[in-house]
């Protein structure tokens, strides 16, 4: 079974999270279905950087999305830590709906600055998984300076060991050895395999220096790159089917969708 | 019968390719059901005389021309490159070219690469451009070549009707001149699809609306990538059995007189 840890809903072009327009969305589904994918784990990413109001309302299209397509989206709640209080709020308030599953942090803020620490230590000690946009470029992004990459989130990691981390895309763009290389400097880090590049010998490089115990399917909307590129690995049936889906299964303490 | 267009022997100097052997790239294309495929040498793409990795390349295909179909890398910004071609078509039996203008430093339409053109046209040698061959996110620091703009492949295809290209690891190819110009531009183009995907954002089923299965040709991209997502697009994508044929065989074998 092929669980995706890592999917987004649709930012609706009006902002709002009643829009009646779900074609992106029934798009998604409808390829998920198509290649075998059971469920989404998603967040809904408001235009960065995001404010209290624009955050929940992401949020409330992904709980719409939960309801719209039962049993196919679980959520993340997506905020900007810089508004501590706020958004330890909001995730308390998203978490607990139904299916939502855990924390989605983009590039407001890095993953060593201390503005993201209130939220950091509120999920780590309510046990909930972080999922944090990463990406290690041999070029700065000028459109994302503060994107964290994999020495950051290791850093973070070593420094809370008891938060559920999951690097974000391995195959996002950047150098993939690099990051799996100093992902694996953390041994309570995890890391997803999505996005869009499919460079021969990745996911086995990722399971020899991280192991599938810490290993998750996804796609990042790349959908024929996230499932192709587990298809053509070179790795035993056991760790397969933990990437498919038993350790992100693990890591939320959720049984299989029916 | 799977033709791939996209496919490369020997070494290449910023990562390891681990299929990079005539053994390897011939097991690779076994596991993935393709029979034959389009190769130059990866090596070439940095030698400064690029012509050593096409006579590398007549080494490794030797033995296994059934299924390995040569094509050379030449680069007209360098001294010699008329020699090398004729050898390349005389010796190497080459079928087509590729030109790498950002790796190589010259332009699509400097008259140089214009003269290489016509002149692989006159021998009769299909020219393939790859977009990219690497991902530029993660390029090597020490090796910068941007990806080749699709309006500029368009504006060579549009001064050599002549001759017969094919655009290799190309994407976003539906807001590009070569497809909302298609009908101002000569018909002497293929699409090779790799990097689109076939579901959700589904940039193939445009194609095939636009251009039709007749102008997109499959390609993988081996040994760099896993041939696997170029595999599971082609049995996703929404197209008929005979559209199919065309984008796995047909089109690219009627060009190379198959």
């Amino acid at each position: 079974m092929l669980i995706s840890a890592h999917e987004h809903v649709t930012w609706p072009a009006s902002g709002r999270a009643d829009d009646p327009d779900w074609a992106h969305d029934e798009a998604l589904i409808a390829a998920a279905d198509r290649l075998g994918i059971a469920t989404m784990a998603c967040s809904c990413l408001a235009p960065r950087p995001s404010t209290p109001d624009t955050f929940r309302a992401a949020n409330d299209r992904t709980a719409a999305a939960i309801a719209r397509f039962p049993g196919r989206v679980w959520g993340y709640a997506y905020v900007n830590p810089g508004y501590a209080r706020e958004a330890v709020a909001e995730i308390d308030r998203c978490l607990a709906l139904d299916d939502m599953v855990g924390v989605k942090l983009y590039n407001e803020y890095k993953a060593t600055d201390p503005a993201v620490r209130p939220v950091v230590e509120h999920c780590a000690a309510r046990g909930l998984p972080i999922l944090w946009h990463q990406g290690h470029c041999t070029d700065p992004l000028p459109d994302q300076p503060s994107i964290s990459d994999a020495a950051d989130l290791a850093w973070l990691a070593n420094t809370c060991p008891e938060l559920k981390l999951i690097l974000a895309h391995i195959g996002g763009g950047g150098d993939w050895e690099w990051t799996i290389k100093q992902a694996a400097e953390a041994p309570t880090l995890y890391a997803d395999l999505s996005g869009s590049v499919v460079d021969e010998g990745m996911v086995e490089m990722a399971v020899e220096y991280l192991g599938a115990d810490r290993l998750l399917f996804a796609c990042d909307g790349s959908m024929c790159a996230g499932v192709g590129k587990l298809r053509g690995a070179q790795i035993t049936p056991e760790d397969r089917g933990k990437i498919e889906s038993e350790t992100f299964l693990r890591l939320l303490g959720r049984s299989a969708p029916c | 019968m799977l033709i791939d267009t996209n496919a490369y022997l020997g070494h290449w100097a910023t990562r390891q390719l681990r299929y990079a052997t005539p053994d390897g790239l011939l097991a690779l294309m076994d596991r993935a059901g393709i029979d034959l495929a389009c190769v130059s040498s990866a090596a070439a793409v940095l030698y400064k005389d690029c012509h050593r990795g096409n006579e590398e390349l007549a080494e490794a295909v030797a033995g296994h021309r059934d299924r390995l179909i040569p094509f050379a890398v030449l680069n007209p910004a360098y001294a010699g490159w008329r020699r090398d071609l004729a050898w390349c078509r005389d010796v190497l039996g080459a079928r087509g070219l590729r030109l790498y203008p950002a790796y190589h430093a010259y332009g699509l339409t400097d008259p140089r690469c214009t003269e290489l053109v016509a002149a692989a046209a006159e021998a009769n040698l299909l020219v393939s451009i790859p977009v990219r061959q690497v991902d530029h996110r993660q390029r090597h620091w020490l090796v910068d070549a941007s990806d080749v703009p699709l309006s500029d492949i368009a504006a060579l295809v549009a001064a050599h009707p002549d001759a017969r290209f094919i655009v290799l690891e190309g994407a976003g190819y539906l807001g590009s001149d070569l497809v909302r110009r298609a009908g101002e531009l000569p018909a002497n183009y293929w699409l090779e699809i790799s990097r689109p995907d076939a579901v959700y954002t589904d940039e193939i089923g445009g194609l095939l609306r636009t251009l039709g299965a007749e102008r997109l040709v499959f390609g993988s991209g081996i040994p760099f990538k896993y041939p696997e997502p170029a595999t599971l697009r082609l049995e996703v994508m929404r197209a008929s059995e005979a559209e199919k044929d065309l984008i796995r065989s047909g089109n690219i074998g009627a060009m190379l007189g198959l």
